[in-house]
């Protein structure tokens, strides 16, 4: 606080008259509803939870070290990590074209392609997850045509292992990567790859030199995004996944549901909120650099 | 059948999108005042409505406003003392972990007057909790692949993949119990000598079929979802769920040998605000031609014995704890569970890596 | 402060251009462009109509025109980036319909720069050399040949948003140019400049212009800007083309009234023409007076008329004996009022039978304008008068 208004009064008196900014009163409704059915609830939890640890220090530091650095918790972590790394970067390659269908397309076809990203959101996922099971299967709809014109002979593995984790999951997450993806490629600014063009760029060397570089913050963002709500997922990897793709969710869940175990539960959170925030300070990071080289 | 042990996923499958907003099943009574209870959601609240809530309101004028909930949710409420629920109607296994945190108050079998507990068997009954409904964890089998009764009877022959091959699947360590029981009988323990639970040697079994598990299924919907598909052809399974595909035409069908018996039971919470209506609440419940509901449309069986005389032959035949049937299953002993299920856990974790 | 500091310190260096060595001036042989026919339509509407042009190697070819006139489109389908829906455009004798617009070889300005803003100054002038994959170091003595033309050779290592909006230009313009093209098309290259700044490139690109002996297209709006850098200039109208040629030709002698008025300040005075006479053709105003204009006019006696006279070749003098000669016309008027403008005066007078003529005098110290009333005489040679036809 004291170096708060000493630096106020370094202020010229025109900067120090100024009325205060008060737009930022309109964040006001959207911070209480973060603090309070986010942030106080989360706390709580935490708070209480370790309140009724029954033990001392040294049984809670010897619990956190023997959960954290156990070989089932390791294992689900680097699981997760992995799976979010091949979520994120199939999303990516999938969604980078659709996003920019979507900013080139005109008249219904761009919003019939909208639709039919978004509208599957208007079911819940496990009906959405289910669905991909009736596909999917043994002797679901692709492994049948395969079949039936001859391609296999015996029905591919699509679903129960780690394969069927990652079609899930990707699924669910592509619309928030093209979103994403869409709002950065819109503001990328046509004339630049005119420019580009008549300069003798060919199409590629345009995208791979102009087009990319200006939508990178867009894949940043759509990567970050779907990599953080990847390590949190656990509805599709237990319906879709194998005996081993045992992601942290999975193990959160159990803890609480199954074991009861609150302070397992909440040191695991801790764990996974932790390697989120993480990821966005690395992430918040690179975007002011971004800014800093001027890119839009 | 829906099911009993309470997770969020289950819930969700339920349908049940809001978790804490009350239903009520009929026009306020104010007089007669309310009962608020908690039951699993989905088809088994709807068949609840139809043979209990309403006749229930209909003549004590007494209204029934349902929350459904999870088990960690209704701990947590009474961890922090923010319980509004007078009723748990939940699986006996998640009755025994709201008992141990002392939340449950004495069932008032003295004071009943529309059901005799006698007609109860004494099983199904304890000081806090009121078994009202069983379902049975099953061998599910495909007729296609296993035609002409050729499938495997009990565990050990299901344990057997060379003279039985095909894919199956077994309840994962998420859906709160995984198969130990199974594994042991199919080791060759009897099966009134199951508990306690032999962890090691349980686990031990179940390495010997885990190749040929496709999935462990976490949910009830995903046992019959992986059968039904044709993605295994042998299964570990909950008899109603079996019974809803079949019914729908999938060639599936049950080998009851060696089947376990879980129960569905009422609680009355510690405190309850409106205690007197939910004593007379359970009492009403428990009556034959209440409970007479969840065989005829889910497959539970009832746990008043007076309820099998309201039912036909064919339907007796497919229901849990049904005379018949009661001579091949054991009763699942949840507090053997309630006390190692922790431990059953930290195994269960690093087994499946291995 | 960039911005301010860097423009000045090229301001400072105006020989800068004039220094460097290569390459010497040649005569153009490359760079020739005709249009023919060119055509555009969107919809019903046709914003390019039938355009018929020839440019030669080494010349500055301005398109002005009001928007909407077509000017844009006209450079854009010389670019490739716009299909014609007619005609044909002519690359030194090759139609170049089917060439994509990389493979055109044009150097590009365009209006809002298009500086790639993730690039370099560096970077962006060599983006036409590494998309023409040129070894590094054949693309780092010519990134700094063209930097230090356009005096830039310190910014390199810049980024575009650290760059004042001369600057900009300037990159774009050495963009445009590190490869040597040809022709180089310019689309409003100053539209975003202020007016001294907007001068100061004028002269600059010019220059260059003329020492790398290439072709420009250049489309502006901006009457002025046309005049002082083009050889030649296209005016267009409503995707057609009213009059070409160089600049004098076409400010002293338009070809109708549109493009009078467009390249400035002009006088259009309506009338009935007179029968051919051997000195001149004459214009009877309503009130019956008489102006003259030398003969060649292309209007037919008896039809309606204008005629067309600049605002500052007209000699005003106190009085109201308005008598014409064989080579002055003068008409009688009163001072209605009097605008400074700086440099000049600018007054309009009441006229009998027309609508008030402008009349530009250049200002001087010292010297008080006419008072509003004022009787005057407005003389002006009739040799700079052009009889005009009357706009339909």
């Amino acid at each position: 606080m004291n170096g708060g208004s000493a630096a106020l009064r370094t202020l010229s008196p025109a900067a120090a008259a100024a009325p205060p900014d008060r737009t930022l009163l309109l964040l006001l409704p959207a911070m209480a509803m973060l603090v309070l059915m986010f942030f106080v609830p989360m706390v709580l939890f935490f708070v209480r939870t370790f309140i009724e640890f029954q033990g001392g220090r040294a049984e809670f530091i010897a619990l956190a070290r023997d959960l954290l650095f156990s070989q089932p918790y390791l294992t689900a972590l680097a699981t997760t990590n992995w799976i979010a790394l091949t979520v994120t970067l199939a999303v990516l390659l999938v969604g980078y074209p659709i996003a920019y269908y979507l900013t080139t397309a005109t008249g219904p076809s761009g919003s019939i392609v909208v639709l039919a990203i978004v509208l599957p959101y208007f079911t819940s996922i496990i009906v959405r997850t289910f669905s991909w099971m009736v596909l999917l299967g043994e002797h679901g709809l692709v492994n049948d045509t395969l079949r039936a014109i001859g391609v296999i002979s015996e029905p591919l593995p699509l679903m129960y292992n780690r394969l069927g984790v990652l079609i899930g999951m990707s699924y669910v997450l592509l619309p928030y990567m093209v979103l994403t993806l869409y709002a950065a490629m819109r503001s990328i600014d046509p004339l630049l790859l005119r420019a580009a063009e008549g300069l003798g760029a060919s199409g590629f060397y345009t995208f791979r030199r102009v087009y990319f570089p200006l939508s990178l913050h867009g894949v940043l963002s759509g990567a970050l995004i779907v990599y953080i709500l990847s390590i949190g997922y656990f509805i599709t990897p237990a319906l879709m996944g194998g005996q081993h793709d045992i992601m942290i969710a999975m193990l959160i869940d159990r803890e609480l549901e199954v074991a009861v175990d609150w302070p397992a539960a909440a040191l695991m959170s801790l764990s996974l909120l932790a390697v989120t925030l993480a990821l966005y300070a690395i992430y918040y990071r690179v975007t002011d650099v971004r800014r800093l080289i001027g890119a839009r | 059948m829906t099911r009993t042990r309470l997770t969020r996923r289950n819930l969700l499958i339920a349908g049940s999108a809001v978790l804490a907003t009350p239903y009520l099943s009929s026009r306020p009574a104010r007089a007669a005042g309310q009962v608020v209870i908690r039951n699993p959601g989905g088809a088994w609240s709807d068949t609840q409505k139809k043979y209990i809530y309403e006749p229930f309101t209909t003549e004590t004028g007494i209204e029934v406003v349902i929350v459904p909930t999870t088990l960690t949710k209704m701990l947590a409420m009474v961890k922090s003392g923010n319980n509004e629920l007078d009723i748990a109607d939940a699986g006996y296994d998640g009755l025994v972990e709201l008992d141990k945190a002392k939340a449950l108050a004495p069932i008032d079998y003295a004071g009943w007057k529309y059901t005799n507990p006698d007609d109860i068997p004494e099983e199904y009954k304890t000081a806090n909790t009121a078994g009202m409904a069983l379902y049975a964890t099953v061998l599910g089998y495909n007729k296609d692949t296993f035609a002409n009764n050729s499938q495997p009877k009990g565990w050990a022959e299901f344990w057997d993949a060379k003279k039985f091959p095909g894919a199956r699947t077994l309840q994962d360590m998420a859906a709160g119990t995984p198969n130990l029981e199974f594994a042991l009988i199919a080791d060759g323990v009897p099966m009134d000598k199951v508990y306690p639970i032999d962890i090691d040697r349980a686990f031990k079994s179940m390495s010997r079929i885990k190749p040929y598990i496709k999935k462990f299924w976490d949910t009830g919907a995903l046992s019959a979802q992986m059968l039904a598909d044709r993605d295994i052809v042998l299964g570990s399974i909950w008899n109603g769920r079996l019974q809803a595909i079949a019914d729908k035409g999938a060639p599936v069908a049950i080998d009851w040998t060696q089947h376990m018996l879980s129960i569905q039971a009422y609680g009355i919470f510690n405190g309850a605000k409106n205690l007197k209506n939910a004593q007379l609440y359970v009492d009403y419940a428990m009556q034959a031609k209440a409970q007479v509901g969840m065989p005829r449309e889910l497959n539970y069986g009832p746990t008043n014995i007076k309820a099998f005389d309201m039912l036909t032959a064919a339907q007796k035949a497919n229901l849990p704890g049904s005379p018949e049937n009661m001579k091949r299953c054991f009763i699942q002993d949840v507090n053997w569970w309630g006390n190692n299920r922790a431990k059953v856990n930290a195994t269960w974790s690093k087994w499946i890596l291995t | 402060m960039v911005e301010v500091d860097s423009d000045l310190a090229a301001r400072g260096a105006p020989a800068a251009v004039g220094e460097l060595a290569l390459p010497a001036p040649v005569a153009a042989v490359r760079g020739a462009i005709e249009l023919r026919g060119l055509t555009k339509r969107y919809g019903d509407e046709t914003v390019v109509d039938a355009i018929a042009l020839s440019i030669a190697p080494g010349e500055f070819f301005s398109l002005l025109g009001p928007s909407g006139s077509g000017k844009t489109t006209t450079l854009m389908m010389v670019a490739g980036f716009v299909r014609p829906d007619g005609g044909a455009i002519l690359l030194d004798g090759e139609d170049i319909a089917a060439v994509p617009p990389q493979k055109r070889g044009f150097g590009m300005v365009f209006q809002n720069y298009a500086i790639f803003p993730h690039l370099s100054v560096f970077e962006n002038v060599a983006f036409p050399l590494r998309a023409r994959r040129w070894a590094n170091g054949a693309v780092a003595e010519r990134v700094s040949w063209a930097l230090e033309l356009v005096r830039l050779g310190r910014f390199g290592d810049r980024h575009a948003h650290q760059l004042s909006g001369g600057q900009q230009q300037r990159v774009a313009l050495a963009r445009a140019i590190v490869f040597h093209p040809a022709v180089v098309l310019m689309d409003e290259p100053l539209g975003a400049l202020d007016k001294n700044l907007r001068f100061e490139m004028q002269v600059e690109i010019k220059e260059i212009q003329q020492r790398l002996g290439m072709t420009v297209l250049y489309v502006t709006h901006d009457q002025e800007e046309a005049m002082s850098m083009s050889d030649r200039i296209a005016i267009l109208n409503r995707g057609r083309i009213d009059q070409v040629g160089p600049p004098g030709e076409v400010y002293e002698r338009p070809a109708n009234p549109f493009v009078g008025r467009f390249l400035g300040e002009a006088n259009l005075i309506e009338g009935t023409i007179a029968p051919q006479f051997d000195d001149g053709t004459r214009l009877v105003l309503p009130s019956g007076h008489e102006l003259r204009a030398p003969s060649g006019s292309r209007c037919s006696g008896g039809a309606q008329g204008m005629l067309f006279i600049r605002p500052e070749r007209i000699e005003i003098t106190p009085g109201a004996n308005a008598v014409g000669g064989p080579r002055d016309n003068a008409l009688a008027g009163r001072i209605r009022r009097c605008a400074f403008l700086g440099n000049i005066l600018r007054y309009a007078v009441d006229v009998d039978g027309t609508a008030p003529v402008t009349v530009d005098l250049q200002s001087a110290v010292g010297v008080a304008p006419l008072p509003a009333g004022a009787p005057v005489v407005l003389r002006w040679p009739v040799a700079d008068s052009l009889i005009l036809p009357a706009e339909p």
